[in-house]
């Protein structure tokens, strides 16, 4: 059966409908470009501090949406509908995913304007942000699948959220605490230092090694999401 | 006529605990077939076996032909409706964008939402949204979702338990009406008069364990004590057997314009129920 890319619109349409017309969960959205605002006034202008707004939009939008977006049809028992309609894995994993990535784009793009980030080469810097956004849904997705309301969700997701959104904080502390190097390797942590090369003059290959890093991220997460959600088709 | 559904020596165990055992059983293309029992006796696990969402422990499953395993395989899914008593809708959202994003993904055109919406009476409130309906009302639009393709197949879990006797004729209609185009209905029901008047055939399930199947007429006399109830002119009620002895009596209370009905004392199915497994449909 191929890709259907009519399936994947119409659960990204009811998405959208759906989340719209929640604002316990989309009032999140304007977290990240209030707090970019408010930076960009007050002068604010390290790639530490721009990245803690991308990377708090990845884990309180991209990370923390999706969650609530499948913690929701698990809890309203809609999610086993999807399952058993002859919507593939793939389809039903895209539609639910496509929502998110929307928002975390849009948001990124106003968070950066307002925040007056402006990448030396923004080609590098995007394809950074597209793959560590892919990471993100996956992780939300992961986590609404273990999650059986939406309430368990945003409880699940908040070490995600401290960890994601603060990690730099973390490494820090590395110093005092040489465990917490460890943290590094993180994807947040990787997409920083892709960003402070590309600052310092890094071109496209200057920062394969940190890319690397977050597409092993990205399919570690994936592959545990598929294998999760395939458990989850039959109770 | 062949086989839908085949299933041979079927098990299922929880923790221990046996949900259904040695049940075997066919449902030919074409008929409506009714699975009854009482609350935990194995009905709505069977029905998740057979729509791929639960691994048998033991035994044979196949549905189209093919093992359950291979439901989970899209064209296969394509095949089959399902309306369980967990089937979820989308709160936010109105009847009509609930039915359209299930006619996108079983590629069915979205004309089907008014015919589908006719056979559940909800044509008029198409427009509401799902958290505004009442419980009878969310069952329909699931019962609506459930035949927005067509399907060969329809899985029914209790689809009017929580309906009111009109809208239960009316559904009883468009199930009749799907049947008569080739759907295949699979019915699990306490309604014992739901199943009388929908099943072709019927299947008796106590304690994880078929006890009865057959036509409901068949398992009706096969139960009946062979006696008639006649009401006399003068307001009484004489039992007759239905032979030849019972044949005189009637024939002189009719000589003597004496009889005012006559009604065989058949059992319903819910006495034949409880006849055969001393528990009652609850």
């Amino acid at each position: 059966m191929m890709f259907s890319l009519r399936r994947v619109n119409a659960i990204f349409q009811k998405d959208y409908k759906e989340f719209s017309r929640n604002m316990a969960v989309s009032s999140v959205i304007f977290m990240p470009p209030i707090l970019a605002a408010i930076y960009g006034r007050m002068g604010i202008d390290s790639i530490e501090s721009h990245y803690l707004i991308i990377n708090m939009t990845f884990a309180m939008i991209t990370a923390y949406v999706q969650c609530c977006l499948i913690a929701e049809e698990k809890e309203k028992n809609t999610l086993r509908g999807l399952m058993l309609s002859p919507a593939t894995t793939g389809e039903i994993l895209s539609g639910k995913s496509l929502l998110s990535f929307l928002l975390t784009g849009v948001v990124i793009v106003i968070s950066a304007f307002l925040s007056e980030y402006k990448p030396e080469n923004i080609t590098v810097v995007a394809i950074a942000i597209i793959l560590s956004s892919f990471f993100y849904i996956g992780l939300g997705t992961l986590l609404g699948l273990f999650a059986k309301s939406v309430m368990e969700a945003s409880v699940l997701v908040i070490p995600a959220m401290i960890l994601f959104s603060f990690g730099s904080f973390i490494t820090k502390l590395a110093v005092q605490y040489p465990i917490l190097k460890v943290a590094n390797y993180l994807p947040n942590i990787q997409l920083i230092e892709l960003a402070t090369e590309v600052e310092n003059g890094a071109h496209f290959g200057d920062v394969l090694s940190q890319l690397a890093g977050i597409i092993i991220w990205v399919m570690i997460i994936w592959l545990l999401t598929v294998v999760t959600y395939r458990k989850r088709m039959v109770d | 006529m062949g086989n839908i559904i085949e299933v041979k020596s079927l098990e299922k165990i929880f923790a221990n605990k046996s949900a259904i055992e040695s049940v075997d059983f066919t449902v030919k293309k074409g008929e409506i077939f009714g699975f009854l029992g009482p609350s935990g006796s194995g009905k709505t696990t069977t029905i998740k076996i057979l729509t791929g969402q639960l691994n048998p422990t033991s035994g044979m499953a196949k549905v189209f032909g093919e093992p359950v395993s291979k439901l989970k395989n899209p064209e296969y899914r394509q095949r089959f409706g399902v309306l369980t008593d967990n089937s979820g809708l989308y709160s936010r959202l109105s009847i009509y964008d609930n039915l359209k994003l299930y006619c996108k993904l079983y590629d069915a055109p979205l004309s089907k939402i008014d015919e589908v919406l006719a056979i559940v009476n909800l044509n008029e409130a198409k427009l509401k949204k799902v958290s505004t309906l009442s419980k009878g009302m969310m069952q329909r639009v699931t019962l609506a979702r459930a035949l927005i393709h067509e399907p060969e197949l329809l899985f029914l879990d209790e689809p009017t338990s929580a309906l009111d006797p009109t809208n239960s004729l009316h559904i009883h209609e468009g199930l009749r009406a799907l049947n008569a185009k080739g759907t295949t209905i699979f019915l699990t029901t306490h309604d014992m008069q739901e199943a009388d008047t929908l099943c072709d055939r019927i299947a008796f399930l106590n304690r994880g364990k078929i006890q009865l199947l057959d036509t409901p007429n068949k398992l009706k006399q096969s139960y009946t004590n062979s006696t008639m109830t006649v009401e006399l002119t003068s307001g009484e009620k004489v039992t007759l057997p239905t032979g030849a002895d019972g044949a005189h009596e009637l024939f002189a209370y009719m000589k003597a314009e004496e009889i005012v009905t006559i009604h065989s004392n058949e059992p319903t199915l819910g006495e034949v129920f409880v006849q055969v497994t001393g528990r009652k449909l609850a």
